[in-house]
């Protein structure tokens, strides 16, 4: 299997041994040993009804294969990266948090529903199953914030960066008249957390894009 | 005389006296103590063959000459500084951009590209986005270099070559050979590729930096 290992905290390090694993388009910054990259298809290994799911809910993400022998360099932009192990659990992030998959994980689209409308969001996320290594990545270093059944967790939909397990997601509102008026503490709408699992947090605000 | 000292990721502190003269890019002073002057300088150490050489190739990032008595804190928008010390052994290379600071002692040159692979070379600068000369530095002395979220060094032996993505790359150092490995297939050209088309390939022995972006200074 690939070994995923973190160099510094902004790259990630990938042994291969003849796998293929899966990488954001154009991340590659340096490699040593045989490796070739391959933009994935139109469908990105989701099949033919996944891709029009995709499209459908602008949940776009442009994955290249690599394949070969040696070691391979990936970073995007400087962001931090964090390393999720899944052995048979579903991680759901936005796809432009996802730097890079095993060989083995499936990708998927999750609809959210109208609620990530108003977070800007989108429609959709991203879903990541199978057993394997996912590294997502973040602006600044993301904490893993634990929820149990006694304590649900509420996070800003613009730090939010991915979430892992057996989570029910909906959103809280706290708006009123002074948002209305412009006057809002800037807090008006945020996830919540239910049930056992992990949520990812970044210590950043995104406004649609990740910047640096 | 102490050496450079990292004040933290992104901040340089430089000692500057008799003898210890540095050259920096202009502006990038954030402070200083003690009687210390900068004056902007065309030629950056190099006489007027070489900044003519420079005047010509483009490789001009303003420099400024830092004398006097004191400490200098350096630092550029917000960039990761990464100081590199050179024993006279080997020859960095470098774009003129991300040289912050340099010892006035080291010996400053400009390439041109098509020394190392002729045509292919210059092919390999215009493609690259490094243009058709690159800065080198040699003798003793140190430099900080600029990078967009830090570096890192990874060796490059004899039966390791090692590929850096055009963007990624900051610097190099040693018995270096680069060139320019194409991969690029019909996908390219309909718009359709990984972005990995054009890579460095950097054979020989020495050490490589790469930073952990995409972005060009």
């Amino acid at each position: 299997m690939a070994q995923f290992r973190l160099n510094g905290t902004k790259m990630l390090a990938v042994d291969l041994a003849g796998e293929t694993i899966r990488a954001l388009n154009g991340s590659m910054v340096a490699y040593e040993g045989q490796m070739t990259f391959k933009r994935q298809g139109m469908t990105g290994g989701e099949g033919l009804r996944g891709a029009l799911k995709r499209r459908i809910a602008g949940e776009g993400m442009t994955l290249m294969e690599i394949t070969g022998q040696g070691t391979v360099y990936l970073a995007s932009e400087a962001t931090e990266v964090t390393l999720v192990h899944l052995a048979g659990d579903t991680l759901f992030a936005e796809s432009e948090s996802l730097l890079a998959l095993d060989g083995n994980l499936q990708t998927g689209v999750h609809f959210v529903g109208l609620r990530g409308m108003g977070t800007g969001q989108g429609l959709a996320t991203t879903k990541v199953e199978g057993r394997g290594t996912a590294a997502i990545v973040s602006d600044g270093p993301a904490i893993a914030l634990e929820v149990t059944p006694q304590t649900p967790l509420c996070v800003d939909p613009h730090a939010y960066v991915g979430h892992l397990g057996r989570l029910q997601q909906d959103v809280v509102t706290d708006v009123n008249w002074r948002t209305v008026l412009g006057q809002g503490s800037g807090e008006s709408v945020q996830f919540r957390y239910q049930g056992q699992g992990l949520v990812y947090v970044q210590p950043a605000e995104r406004g649609g894009v990740l910047e640096i | 005389m102490p050496g450079y000292q990292g004040i933290n990721a992104k901040m340089l502190q430089v000692p500057v006296g008799p003898g210890h003269e540095v050259f920096s890019k202009r502006g990038a002073m954030l402070a200083y103590t003690g009687p210390v002057t900068f004056e902007p300088s065309a030629t950056a150490g190099q006489g007027l063959g070489g900044a003519l050489g420079r005047a010509v190739a483009g490789e001009r990032s303003a420099m400024m000459h830092v004398r006097g008595q004191g400490t200098v804190l350096f630092g550029h928008g917000g960039l990761h500084v990464t100081v590199v010390d050179l024993s006279g052994a080997d020859t960095l290379y470098v774009e003129a951009d991300r040289l912050l600071v340099h010892d006035a002692s080291l010996q400053v040159g400009t390439m041109f590209m098509g020394e190392q692979g002729g045509v292919r070379g210059m092919v390999r600068g215009a493609v690259t986005g490094q243009g058709l000369f690159t800065t080198t530095l040699s003798g003793h002395g140190s430099c900080g270099l600029l990078s967009h979220g830090g570096v890192m060094e990874l060796p490059i032996t004899p039966q390791r070559p090692v590929f850096v993505d055009p963007q990624a790359y900051v610097a190099h150092r040693g018995q270096v050979e680069n060139r320019l490995a194409v991969s690029a297939g019909m996908r390219d050209l309909i718009g359709r590729g990984s972005g990995e088309a054009f890579q460095l390939q950097l054979s020989g022995s020495g050490v490589v930096y790469v930073q952990a972006s995409e972005r060009k200074i």
